[in-house]
């Protein structure tokens, strides 16, 4: 009896810890990370590793992050992630080889780096994979178009009539939120995605598209450096619809996320749109 | 006895009047302006104030003048056997003004546009200018359609625009053409009452006339200063870039208004069998109030007086035909409209044809009479009645508008006071003899 009672107990544990193990397997950051077999990574972790990596696209976003001559990392995004080292008291590492802005969230997903800063767009793809912290700055979408070829679209009417449920050619960044948007909120229109965002204006300017999508800073910072192109294209913005412009953080970093959204609190007038237009970094390169 | 006291007062007011607001004195008045504007000195910005300041003085009258006058204007018209020849032929002359004011306006820039075309340079200028004067977008829209219809908000558009269901409420907030349209539609039902009741406030509401004509004089004797006050800072506001990178718009603007304010004294002289140059001397107070002002119904009864008085123009035609005749048919804004959209094709790249012409033309008087209401840069918004149809953007054509507006704004009212002074004379004439002796 006893004998069968302990074989019982037995048998019942080797069940238990096998669910377990399953179930920890299953853990997605778990699954993909490195990191699988030591304890979850967050804030703790990190400090002890005495680094906080942080991934950031290979190409530069002006006004947020660029490259200097001697290809050092400079710009009001490199900056705050040195500050969010400067407070954890480690330093910072970071990964500058993502193809895309979806790549800095694979980064984060997959373990290689803990954050991701690259002017990143919150989407509901990007939440299944990544936390995201308070956005630092929020900016609303906007089209760059083609005024005669809206106002030819539009028959008479205001261009915001064929805009606002436009059914022709859209360009949009490849690997960039505004696939997910365009998709959503342009559902009649032929998305063309291009590698950047020059390549996306290249395809407005030989009329290849007759509308590129985006954030109003971009699209403003297009026409404040090439001023005459306000003659032939037009800006529209789209008020209901905002990038939360924000930092991927590791999906079981929630400790880390809590003291992110804590900087974020406090250095929140460090990105205005005004700031950003205004930036040397934003200008075009000679 | 007061009469009599009050009497020679009155006419040494005028006398003086007279005497400040000579042609020459008012030409030196436009030249200093133009000069000082031109200079951009820094106190000019200190003269704004006296210039808003003397507008409002002359704002105080323009609505109890309106009030009076319209109606005696009418019960003069229903009660004169004339009056259906009078009316046929203001119509007749308006009808013809307003073909050729149009047909003037589309054939002239027209030919200048077919053989100017903006370079890289100016396209670049022209940018700049946009990108720094709209620190805003071009287009707001939202994808949530609940959001959109906030964005639209609510304005009476149409006919409703014109109709006065409150008349006070029109009257505390300087809705003209409500109160014209109330003004016609009141002394219609004062006439009619009249004939039945014999009871009228007719002799009353001269007296409100006279009273507004003699306040009106007070404030007449600071023309001069009203001129240079308004008009040096409001050119002062265009800058030199403006102009370079609007030469191409301003050039046909500038030569067909000066064609158009040279034709109508012209015109007028030879209905009045007078020389060219009293016309001329005599309608420059009224026009140069315009452009000082650049609000055509302040110079309602200073265009009347100059008609009347100096030019000795049939009274009926002039009483019936320039308060609302100045109120509702903008000339100047026609030509405006016309020449703006020239400008934005030949930016654009787009050609016009004889048909489109003839369209553009047409669009142009419609769009006119939808200003109506409308002053300022408001009156801008029926631009996108005449741009859109040719597939021209509106939002790019209003930013470059507002920038070259100061200008444009000076020359719209005063082709609308200078034509608008036209119609009575071609459609009246000379007052007899009898009536000239006796002003004399």
């Amino acid at each position: 009896m006893g004998h069968t009672t302990a074989m019982f107990f037995r048998g019942l544990i080797a069940t238990i810890l096998f669910a377990v193990s399953i179930a920890l397997s299953n853990l997605p950051a778990l699954a993909q990370s490195p990191l699988r077999s030591g304890p979850l990574r967050d804030l703790n972790s990190i400090v002890e590793a005495k680094v906080l990596r942080v991934a950031v696209t290979r190409f530069d976003l002006p006004s947020f992050h660029v490259r200097g001559p001697d290809g050092t990392l400079l710009g009001p995004e490199i900056e705050m992630a040195q500050q969010i080292g400067r407070a954890l008291g480690i330093r910072v590492e970071f990964v500058d080889n993502a193809e895309s802005f979806d790549s800095v969230v694979d980064h984060v997903a997959l373990g290689s780096a803990d954050i991701g800063v690259s002017k990143l767009s919150q989407t509901y793809n990007r939440l299944k994979r990544v936390r995201f912290s308070e956005p630092y700055v929020t900016l609303r979408h906007a089209l760059l178009f083609n005024r005669v070829a809206i106002a030819r679209a539009a028959g008479g009417r205001p261009p915001a009539a064929v805009l606002q449920n436009y059914q022709g050619r859209l360009s949009v960044i490849t690997g960039s939120a505004y696939v997910d948007f365009a998709s959503k909120n342009f559902p009649d229109a032929t998305v063309v995605e291009a590698r950047s965002w020059d390549a996306a204006i290249e395809n407005l300017l030989s009329g290849q598209v007759d509308a590129v999508y985006r954030d109003e800073f971009e699209i403003r910072r297009v026409l404040k450096n090439k001023p005459a192109l306000n003659v032939p294209l037009g800006s529209a913005v789209i008020v209901d619809q905002k990038a939360l412009l924000s930092i991927a953080i590791c999906d079981t970093c929630s400790k880390l996320q809590e003291f992110i959204n804590y900087h974020i609190g406090v250095t929140r007038a460090a990105f205005t749109l005004k700031g950003l237009l205004d930036s040397e970094l934003g200008r075009p390169a000679r | 006895m007061k009469a009599g006291a009050g009497a020679p007062m009155d006419n040494s007011l005028k006398a003086l009047s007279r005497s400040i607001n000579r042609p020459s004195i008012t030409l030196a008045a436009i030249v200093l302006a133009l000069a000082l504007g031109v200079m951009r000195l820094p106190f000019l910005q200190y003269l704004r104030p006296v210039g808003d300041f003397y507008i409002a003085l002359l704002q105080i009258c323009v609505l109890p003048f309106l009030l009076a006058t319209i109606p005696l204007a009418v019960r003069s018209a229903m009660a004169s056997g004339s009056a259906p020849g009078v009316l046929r032929s203001l119509l007749f002359w308006v009808l013809i003004t307003l073909v050729a004011v149009a047909a003037i306006s589309a054939i002239i820039p027209s030919l200048f546009f077919g053989y100017a075309s903006p370079d890289e340079k100016m396209i670049t200028n022209i940018g700049s200018l946009l990108g720094r004067s709209t620190d805003n977008v071009d287009v707001e829209f939202a994808i949530d359609a609940r959001q959109a219809a906030e964005i639209k908000g609510a304005t009476d558009v149409g006919i409703f625009a014109v109709i006065p269901t409150n008349i006070f409420a029109s009257l505390s907030s300087n809705d003209s053409v409500r109160v014209l349209v109330f003004a016609v539609l009141f002394g219609i039902g004062m006439v009619l009452t009249e004939r039945e009741s014999g009871h009228s406030i007719f002799e009353a509401l001269r007296h409100i006339q006279a009273v507004c004509v003699l306040i009106f004089d007070w404030f007449s004797l600071l023309v001069p200063i009203g001129i240079v006050a308004l008009v040096a800072p409001q050119v002062a506001r265009l800058g030199p870039d403006a102009f370079t990178a609007l030469t191409l718009f301003a050039y046909p603007l500038l030569a067909t208004s000066a064609l158009l304010l040279l034709a109508a004294p012209t015109l007028c002289a030879f209905a009045l069998h007078v020389s060219p140059a009293s016309v001329f001397g005599a309608l420059l107070r009224p026009v140069m109030l315009g452009a000082s002002t650049r609000n055509s119904l302040i110079c309602v009864p200073l265009a009347l007086e100059t008609l009347k008085n100096d030019l000795k123009v049939k009274n009926e035609p002039c009483d019936l035909y320039i308060p609302i005749g100045i109120a509702t048919i903008r000339f100047g804004t026609i030509l405006y409209f016309v020449i703006a959209t020239l400008f934005m094709g030949t930016l654009m790249g787009r050609q016009f044809n004889l048909i489109d012409l003839g369209l553009l033309a047409l669009f142009s008087v419609g769009a006119s009479f939808a200003t109506l209401g409308l002053s300022g840069l408001a009156a801008l918004a029926p631009l996108a009645i005449v741009l859109r149809p040719f597939g021209l953007s509106y939002e790019v054509a209003v930013p470059l508008m507002i920038i070259i507006d100061p200008l444009a704004d000076m020359l719209r009212t005063m082709l609308n006071v200078a034509i608008n002074c036209m119609i009575p004379t071609l459609a009246g004439g000379r007052a007899a003899m009898r009536t000239t002796q006796a002003s004399l």
